[in-house]
């Protein structure tokens, strides 16, 4: 089991990324563990697409959003940082350790991070053992 | 049986009705079994003789107000979480105060019926309030209980059972004066560790058989259509699968974010008896210790959910957090 990578669940807020390469790199050359989410605006991230991913069997979840007053729609990630703040939290109650569930909020200038977050936080992830709460979707597909 | 307190509800309920001030008076009447109070509607004011309010009135009124036509003009016998639903409800302009007439009534707290019947042969014939004790007749026998020992969960943990808002407040003791925000009782939960809390809410959202009376009872959920019943795209398990049950007491807790009041009537209406409200509680304690938020009681603070704060603190703090990690 453990030698398999981590499966990440990247969320990613379509306007974060300033630099089209790291823009392309992320729609094409991800790893194969990392799934991408591309959404109009992180505050599109609804608690229950998170909920799907941790149940879906995502050892990790990673925001990125843009900074506060730097958001295409205005208040989006404002929004969203409230709710999945909150959520992270509900959730590490509930037995998903919020070391997990990480936000990143993409500074206009950043450049070549993006690459560099995820080689970090997958690091992190293998340190750790895998999750098993609320996996239950897909312990019943392996049961199925 | 009629005492004081409903002599009060009636005449007020009759001046009410009498007087044209409201079109209907939402309260409670004796249900067809004898232990159970059921919601009336009562539109003439020869009919408020029926009204009574105890504490086998388990659901929580506030609901009824999302069923009624635009434009009535609704008078409500209110306890303290009725007015606080009320209140969060007139907040999310759901209803017009102005329209409302509320008839309040300081809460003695709840009665749980699994508490008055520990065993599954008894069956309940009758239940009297007398004062500080009740009298529970089973078919096998009498007993005499404390009040205190037989109330509901959320009850005991309540910190505001005096209405708040009420046009009129009806002149009866409640159950306690108001007190601070209290949810001491949740720091046991927060001690678990991680595998001891998944498995405490594991072995509650397992049982659950997805009927929805938990969303049924909630004035809170005020939802057109529920994420549970969309079928395309289907959001998640609708069927009773752990993933499914889990998904539905996650997310129904999390949408009360700042918006439960604590009313329990999810718990009283589930058939499972499965406990939920301290997911929602944990939640509210969360939103009180980060914002200073209180479901329902401000008329005037907006929940933080539905306010849009830059939250320099709190959000720098993070950010450090992140690169040092």
């Amino acid at each position: 089991m453990n030698q398999t990578r981590p499966a990440i669940v990247l969320f990613q807020c379509q306007y974060c990324l300033a630099s089209s390469v790291d823009q392309y790199w992320v729609e094409h050359e991800l790893p194969a563990n990392v799934k991408l989410v591309k959404v109009p605006c992180s505050g599109r991230i609804d608690p229950l697409y998170v909920l799907n991913a941790v149940q879906g069997g995502a050892d990790g979840i990673m925001v990125c959003g843009c900074m506060p007053e730097k958001c295409h729609y205005k208040e989006g990630n404002l929004h969203a940082r409230r709710v999945l703040a909150e959520f992270r939290n509900f959730l590490h109650l509930l037995g998903y350790s919020q070391e997990r569930f990480v936000f990143h909020w993409m500074h206009i200038d950043e450049r070549g991070v993006i690459q560099s977050l995820l080689k970090d936080f997958e690091e992190k992830l293998e340190k750790m053992s895998p999750p098993v709460h609320l996996k239950t979707r897909a312990f019943s597909r392996e049961n199925a | 049986m009629t005492n004081t307190r409903d002599q009060k509800i009636q005449a007020e309920a009759r001046r009410l009705l009498q007087d044209g001030v409201v079109d209907v008076v939402i309260g409670f009447t004796r249900g067809t079994l004898p232990y159970r109070m059921q919601p009336c509607f009562i539109q003439e004011a020869d009919e408020t003789t029926c009204l009574e309010m105890n504490g086998l009135c388990s659901n929580n009124l506030a609901i009824y107000l999302n069923h009624r036509p635009r434009g009535e003009r609704i008078a409500m016998v209110v306890r303290g979480c009725e007015s606080r639903a009320i209140q969060a409800l007139v907040l999310e302009n759901r209803h017009a105060r102005d329209a409302l007439y509320l008839i309040g009534v300081p809460c003695t707290g709840i009665l749980d019926l699994q508490k008055v019947q520990p065993r599954e042969q008894d069956a309940i014939l009758s239940i009297q309030e007398e004062g500080d004790q009740v009298r529970v007749i089973l078919s096998s026998g009498e007993k005499l209980l404390n009040r205190s020992d037989v109330l509901h969960s959320a009850c005991v943990h309540c910190n505001h059972p005096v209405p708040i808002n009420a046009d009129e407040i009806i002149d009866e003791p409640g159950l306690f004066e108001e007190r601070s925000f209290d949810k001491s009782y949740l720091d046991a939960f927060r001690g678990l560790t991680l595998d001891e809390r998944y498995e405490r809410f594991r072995e509650e959202a397992e049982r659950c058989v997805r009927c929805y009376a938990c969303r049924e009872a909630c004035p809170m959920c005020t939802c057109e259509e529920c994420f549970v019943d969309h079928s395309r795209p289907q959001w998640t398990d609708s069927t009773i699968c752990p993933a499914g049950q889990q998904a539905w007491h996650i997310i129904r807790a999390f949408h009360q974010t700042g918006r439960c009041v604590s009313c329990g009537a999810c718990e009283r209406a589930c058939p499972m008896n499965i406990k939920m409200t301290y997911l929602t509680d944990l939640l509210n304690r969360d939103v009180f210790e980060e914002y200073g938020f209180e479901p329902g009681l401000d008329p005037a603070l907006m929940p933080p959910f539905l306010t849009l704060g830059q939250d320099k603190e709190k959000f720098t703090a993070q950010q450090e957090g992140q690169h040092a990690s």
